[in-house]
């Protein structure tokens, strides 16, 4: 979240990638950097070290909803 | 400011707003922060920076409620306030380290009279506690103000997955009077009648079991070796990542091991950093997921820490066979550093010691 409002904050189009179990802390990060609707789409958790075949699923599962983030 | 008819019910609301540590806390009035700020000789409006991840602004003020409502006494806030501005320093990482996943709370460690002055701060048996005021309501004031100032909240925006008992508090002198070793702070470049506070993000002890023998010619090396397996497990931090600090407690007998053996601060860390270190085959079987994070050395073993300064030693607790070492979490822009920041003790105003609300 933190590196998505710095990488925005550069004026470098950014959506942040945040697992289930870790969304609170995206809002909270989002609020104290005064970024609080800063872009952000939903993973499942956990994402880090399942697999390769888990990652393209996961890939592909939210890749239309990170377009749709850069899009909006 | 808030308003309640009854402490226990300011109590209560304190709970129910997640402004304690869990634990019950000295309500935070206004006459009693008062007084806390005015021991520390600053102005209370003084800020010394910001503090993440909430970037709430630490005023000297909003130190002082958190060291009354750790049960501090009004001597203690110049230590209260030098830990403050230790985790504060940028190279701290205090803002990553609050957000972490791993286990890490600052270890304060206290040299010079302030030990004495603004204590007493213990640094002999179980100077880690239970049952030193000092020791426990000062390290409990630098969570507090973590907590309040800073936003660090379990699961919401401190990710630790566990935590540890030190994040309640985590404070400790230096024996200086009892080591064979110049003081921590001498060896930093400090005077030795400075006080100081070093802080270093820090796992929960780990406690390092020998038994000296004074027929033993290499009782020096075995004890220097015994620490590195402490220091250098290979499922730490330390060990996968690399490039952070960590501290070494010496109990004075192991300290006067050392010393017999003609070995300095600087030469027990320097032997440390080479023992702390992991072949490419352990580092491949046990922290593969973490190479590209580290830079590989294919051929040849690889220390758990980038230099010996990173291996702090300072001797502390009772006399016997246990010692104690704390890996550190490491991560962060500066690789978490350790800080150490002198103690003003010339600005501390000394207030009467009754609290004025009895």
């Amino acid at each position: 979240m933190r590196d998505g409002i710095a990488i925005a904050r550069l004026g470098i189009p950014a959506v942040a990638l945040v697992t289930e179990k870790f969304w609170p802390q995206g809002d909270f990060v989002a609020n104290s950097l005064g970024m609080p609707d800063a872009p952000r789409v939903r993973l499942p958790h956990p994402v880090a070290g399942t697999g390769e075949a888990n990652l393209e699923r996961v890939a592909d599962a939210i890749a239309p909803a990170i377009i749709e983030a850069f899009i909006h | 400011m808030l308003s309640a008819a009854t402490e226990a019910a300011a109590l209560e609301r304190l709970h129910e707003l997640k402004c304690t540590d869990g634990l019950p806390v000295v309500v935070p009035t206004e006459a009693r922060v008062a007084r806390m700020a005015l021991a520390s000789g600053l102005d209370r409006d003084l800020a010394l920076g910001d503090m993440g991840p909430g970037k709430g602004i630490a005023t000297v003020e909003k130190v002082a409620v958190a060291a009354v409502m750790a049960g501090c006494l009004p001597d203690y806030m110049p230590l209260v306030i030098a830990s403050v501005k230790a985790v504060l320093d940028p190279r701290f990482d205090l803002t990553e380290m609050q957000a972490t996943t791993h286990c890490t709370a600052p270890l304060i460690l206290v040299n010079g009279p302030a030990r004495h002055g603004n204590g007493p701060i213990a640094c002999g048996f179980g100077a880690m506690g239970p049952g030193h005021r000092a020791n426990a309501s000062i390290g409990r004031a630098l969570r507090l103000a973590m907590i309040n100032i800073g936003g660090g909240r379990p699961g919401e925006s401190d990710m630790a997955l566990l935590g540890h008992p030190g994040k309640f508090t985590y404070c400790l002198g230096e024996d200086e009077e009892a080591s064979p070793l110049p003081p921590l702070h001498v060896d930093l470049g400090f005077a030795p009648e400075d006080s100081t506070v070093t802080v270093i993000g820090a796992e929960a002890p780990h406690s390092v079991l020998f038994s000296g023998d004074g027929d033993d010619p290499e009782s020096a090396d075995r004890l220097l070796e015994c620490l590195a397996i402490g220091l250098a497990n290979i499922v730490t931090n330390n060990a996968v990542l690399t490039g952070g600090a960590a501290m070494v407690l010496l109990n004075p007998e192991h300290a006067a091991v050392l010393a017999d053996a003609g070995l300095k601060r600087r030469r027990i860390a320097e032997r440390l950093h080479g023992l702390c270190a992991h072949s490419p085959d352990d580092l491949a079987r046990y922290a593969a997921a973490f190479a590209p994070r580290r830079e590989q050395s294919a051929a040849s073993a690889r220390s758990c820490f980038a230099s010996p300064d990173d291996i702090l030693i300072a001797v502390a607790g009772g006399t016997g066979l246990y010692s104690m070492v704390m890996p550190t979490w490491c991560g962060g822009p500066h690789r978490n550093r350790a800080i150490t920041v002198a103690v003003e003790t010339d600005q501390f105003c000394e207030v009467p010691s009754a609290d004025p609300e009895g």
